[in-house]
């Protein structure tokens, strides 16, 4: 018992992250459609903008730690956001108008793009976050094993996903955002700015994925470019896993899916690990064919 | 019918540029170079051919081999077979003598018959696995041992440091799984050492916390972990994070600098792994020589021991083609086979049997210690 | 405006015949795997293009195929070519079963589960399944394929093996696009609700293509283990997947013209960029995004059909 609790910690802890990235995923999807394959890449350039930051300006010393992260967070936030709305530009806006998986290609170029350019300025290898910044406290309850930084990045990607749906739901730009993903067309003819619309959905999901590749960094210390994809993928399957395009379903896919993983690593194998999370996924929608929490059936391709 | 000529001029211009490829220069001696430039091993390759450029800038400003300068034909295997295959196919048809690499054994094996069938002398730097030497071709050679060697060492370390239960995890990829296997199969026939865990982790994540904890109830004394740096540091930082003290053995993909620096000097403190002779442990002067150049060129002393073993492989066969005065393949392979004795190189002395395999106990135990270094245990 | 088929295929088919003759080797097998691309672009072709079926995990087929033949091959020791229609029949029949529980799912949902389940069969191909995959090493010493008393070793004898395949399925492609098969794909592309009003079973249309797809592509797979006589997880990667839908989508989904245009660049550019060392992987992805912008139907999108009806008999022809 104690064993499956420790795991189901763990797994919570890695969820979290899938999490937060997913609602950048989701955030996209949602209004555009797109499956945006380089969202996971613009998540290695927040890790990599991270380190940058942190290491050429010397901020933890000056500032204090948590103030430094505090600061840090904003800009990556803010430059990624920079990257993401130029990427929409170059690469999305002049395919809106295409068939939809046209800019599924596209996308998947600017993922290659991104991941080389990050290889090119960076280098192939591995960079480490300087240690040791973050308090390393771990609470013992009950004898479980719970690492205090992890909670709070789970923590943090609960409230990320509450504010944004309150965003979503409550403000008139929300309104707008909605109006958006439902109808382009008919949102214009009210009088909706859809380009944005969409341009805002570009500087907050890129910005939520950004977010989360400084605070592997922070976490984990070590990044490489190749990093993205596999987080990437991760993250779409938790977005799918809880309804692509619903703000709640991609929080509840990610923490499914880090549990799953988790507990399918202890109890069965950790080889298969990855196979039985898509197992699961794939039950989930034979049985529920839009998710757990989608409603809306998706468009047709 | 536009659109039929832009077809046609496409597909032009592509014929154009496939026969626009064939020249070659004479009076050099080229040395091909197969590595992993993109891809996940990218640093590997890239600082495989960091060695060599090096090497060859040396063998040039002392007046090339015999009078003939070298030149480097670096190509890029991505770490993949299929790409693997087309780069040795493209080396073969630029006239090499011998080529360097590659990295992954499976990525090795998709090109040894292109090379044997052209007769080019290949000496693999990084492919531990059995198999390939024991095919029998004649042109095919490796600076760095076998896997059941290191395996044979690695038992002696657990049963040195007095392990009764051991864990061994490896990553799945063909070397680390190689590895694993075959010290499982040395434990299981010694029988004294009881094996309570035997998985694969999937590499490229950085949440292990999960592995650990499982790790941790089946209770061993060591764990033996024979995948790569990466992981490892990963592993060892979450564990102390974990509190928990369990003394972790490495194969020799897990010497890198680059552990000490993920996992955090404290957290390293304590690691032991096998490897072939850092360069800064070997009494012959090419290696202390070459460590200060290297260092002198880069900034920093080479990362992986895979580049500093191509080199080796480099600095073979220019001996063979400095000794033979010849680029004939034959006598080149029959001198690195039957005359090449206790070769000084950059990772200890060298000699190759008639398998191609480089013989000699190449193995050692290091150990990490409280500064993060490296300390070579007797 | 459209493609002329029988003057694009006239001037086509001599050029590449003579090819090997005046081509190094390895630009010979940058041909082969050009050809392997197209067969496997062709094959999905009709799952994506015909279909819209979102499939992102064509490798999977492609591995059931490959290692059908291989273990067949190396344990059995039957003749490499023999075992083209037991790969296909191998990879046809896994797909059905991996189908009918998922084919009524829509877009992005089929696009995940398609890669589940490709990383699903990777991963049971790395952890040795049943212990007869090898497990990471793979499988190797498959034999080459022997036609009549004839080995194919080198580059050029692979070439027109994997050309002369490409040929034929084109061909058969063609017959099949215009068949009753063939043109209630189209309609259901076109517009699911009203096939489906029109008495087109869309459920087993979808499935047809799938199978159908999946079937050459596991046929593919055996002449590439033979091409390659060894073969590990790594060449069924998630990425593979990707390349093929991308050449498809690149080259123009629908059309067979512009899937073999779509696997020209998507294999050829790459190794045309080899001269930017590092680099060549960056300028491969800004050349996806700009290509799509430019012709985001396609390089050679799929033409309207036009169907002309002779006095007695109706008969199908493509403008």
């Amino acid at each position: 018992m104690e064993e499956f609790l420790q795991q189901f910690i763990n797994g919570l802890t890695v969820g979290g992250i899938y999490a937060l990235i997913a609602l950048g995923y989701t955030m996209v999807y949602g209004v555009l459609k797109l499956i945006n394959f380089a969202h996971g890449d613009l998540f290695t350039i927040g890790a990599y903008l991270g380190f940058t930051l942190l290491t050429s300006f010397g901020l933890a010393d000056k500032i204090g730690p948590f103030a430094a992260i505090a600061v840090l967070a904003l800009m990556v936030m803010g430059l990624v956001a920079v990257i993401g709305i130029v990427l929409e530009r170059a690469a999305y806006r002049p395919l809106r108008n295409s068939p939809r998986l046209s800019a599924v290609v596209s996308a998947l170029g600017a993922s290659i793009f991104f991941q080389n350019a990050v290889m090119l300025i960076y280098g192939a290898r591995f960079h480490v976050y300087p240690q040791n910044l973050l308090p390393k406290i771990a609470l013992n309850v009950f004898g479980l094993y719970v690492p205090f930084v992890k909670i709070l990045v789970l923590v943090a990607s609960v409230a990320m996903m509450v504010g944004l749906y309150v965003f979503i739901q409550r403000t008139t730009i929300g309104a707008a955002i909605r109006a958006a993903a439902i109808d382009q067309g008919a949102a214009k003819l009210v009088g909706i700015d859809v380009n944005g619309v969409i341009t805002l959905v570009f500087v907050i999901g890129p910005a939520l994925g950004g977010l989360a590749g400084l605070m592997v960094g922070l976490l984990y210390g070590q990044i490489k470019f190749t990093m993205g994809w596999l987080y990437g993928l991760k993250a779409f399957t938790a977005a799918i896993l809880g309804g692509i395009g619903n703000i709640p379903g991609a929080m509840l896919g990610g923490l499914i899916l880090g549990v799953v993983e988790a507990l399918g690593s202890a109890y069965i194998s950790i080889a298969w690990k990855d196979a039985i999370a898509f197992c699961v996924l794939i039950l989930i929608l034979i049985v529920r064919p839009t998710g757990l929490l989608g409603e809306r059936v998706a468009e047709k391709v | 019918m536009r659109r039929l000529g832009f077809v046609l001029s496409l597909l032009g211009c592509l014929l154009f540029v496939l026969g626009g490829m064939c020249t070659a220069r004479a009076g050099t001696i080229k040395i091909g170079l197969m590595g992993p430039m993109t891809g996940s091993w990218a640093s590997e390759g890239q600082e495989m051919k960091q060695v060599l450029d090096l090497l060859v800038e040396e063998v040039n400003a002392a007046g090339g081999i015999n009078g003939q300068k070298v030149q480097l034909v670096v190509e890029d295997d991505g770490g993949d077979p299929k790409t693997a295959a087309l780069a040795a196919q493209r080396l073969v048809t630029q006239g090499i003598v011998g080529v360097i690499g590659t990295y992954g054994s499976s990525i090795t094996e998709a090109t040894q018959n292109i090379y044997n069938e052209a007769k080019v002398i290949q000496i693999a730097n990084g492919s531990t696995a059995i198999r390939l030497t024991e095919k029998g071709l004649k042109y095919f050679f490796r600076t760095c041992p076998r896997d059941d060697e290191q395996a044979r060492v690695g038992v002696k370390a657990i049963k040195k440091l007095g392990f009764k239960k051991v864990a061994i995890l490896h990553d799945n990829t063909t070397y680390a799984k190689g590895l694993a296997e075959e010290t499982k199969h040395l434990l299981e026939k010694d029988g004294t050492v009881k094996i309570v865990f035997f998985d694969a982790l999937t590499p490229g994540e950085q949440d292990y916390t999960a592995i650990l904890t499982k790790l941790k109830s089946a209770n061993p004394d060591g764990v033996f972990f024979t995948g790569y740096y990466p992981e490892a540091g990963l592993l060892l930082r979450q564990k102390k994070e974990m509190k928990w003290n369990v003394p972790f053995i490495g194969g020799d993909a897990t010497n890198n600098p680059d552990l000490v620096k993920i996992a955090g000097v404290d957290a390293a403190a304590g690691f032991y792994f096998l490897s072939a002779p850092l360069p800064k442990d070997l009494p012959g002067k090419e290696a202390k020589a070459f460590l200060k150049k290297y260092a002198g060129k880069y900034g920093n002393p080479p990362n992986s021991i895979y580049a500093v073993l191509a080199g080796d492989g480099f600095r073979v066969l220019v001996k063979a083609i400095e000794e033979t005065k010849s680029t004939d393949p034959d006598k080149l392979a029959d001198y690195l086979h039957n005359k090449l004795k206790n070769f000084p190189g950059l990772t200890g002395t060298i000699s190759f049997n008639e398998k191609g395999d480089r013989v000699g106990e190449v193995y050692r135990i290091y150990k990490v210690n409280e500064k993060g270094e490296f300390i070579l245990q007797q | 405006m459209t493609i002329n088929r029988k003057k694009l295929y006239l001037i086509a088919v001599p050029i590449l015949a003579i090819a090997p003759l005046v081509l190094n080797p390895y630009w010979t097998d940058v041909l082969n795997i050009v050809g392997l691309y197209a067969l496997l672009g062709l094959s999905l072709n009709l799952i994506v293009g015909h279909a819209g079926l979102f499939n992102l995990g064509h490798a999977a087929f492609y591995a059931v195929g490959a290692y059908t033949a291989a273990i067949l091959n190396t344990v059995f020791h039957i003749p490499i070519l023999w075992l083209i229609p037991v790969s296909g029949f191998a990879a046809g029949l896994f797909a059905l079963v991996i189908a009918r529980p998922i084919i009524h799912l829509r877009g992005d949902y089929l696009c995940i589960v398609t890669i589940g389940v490709g990383e699903i069969v990777r991963i049971a191909l790395v952890n040795d399944i049943f212990g007869i995959t090898g497990g990471a090493n793979g499988i190797f010493g498959i034999s080459r394929p022997h036609l009549f008393g004839f080995v194919l070793r080198s580059p050029a004898h692979f070439y027109y093996y994997i050309w002369v395949f490409v040929f034929v399925t084109i061909f058969l492609f063609i017959r099949l696009e215009n068949s009753r098969v063939g043109r209630a794909l189209n309609y259901l592309r076109e517009d699911e609700v009203a096939a489906e009003s029109c008495g087109i079973n869309i459920a087993h249309y979808k499935l047809v293509s799938f199978v159908i797809g999946a079937f050459w592509a596991g046929m593919v797979g055996n002449i590439f283990a033979s091409k390659m006589t060894i073969i590990s997880p790594e060449s069924f990667s998630f990425w593979e997947s990707v390349i093929m839908f991308t050449l498809v989508i690149l080259g123009g989904a629908g059309s067979i013209e512009g899937v073999l245009l779509g696997a020209f660049l998507i294999i050829g550019l790459p190794e045309i960029f080899r001269g930017l060392a590092d680099a060549r992987m960056l300028f491969f992805g800004a050349a996806m995004i700009v290509m799509m912008i430019f012709r985001p139907e396609g390089l050679i999108p799929a033409g309207k059909r036009q169907y002309h009806i002779d006095m007695d008999r109706s008969q199908g022809e493509s403008e």
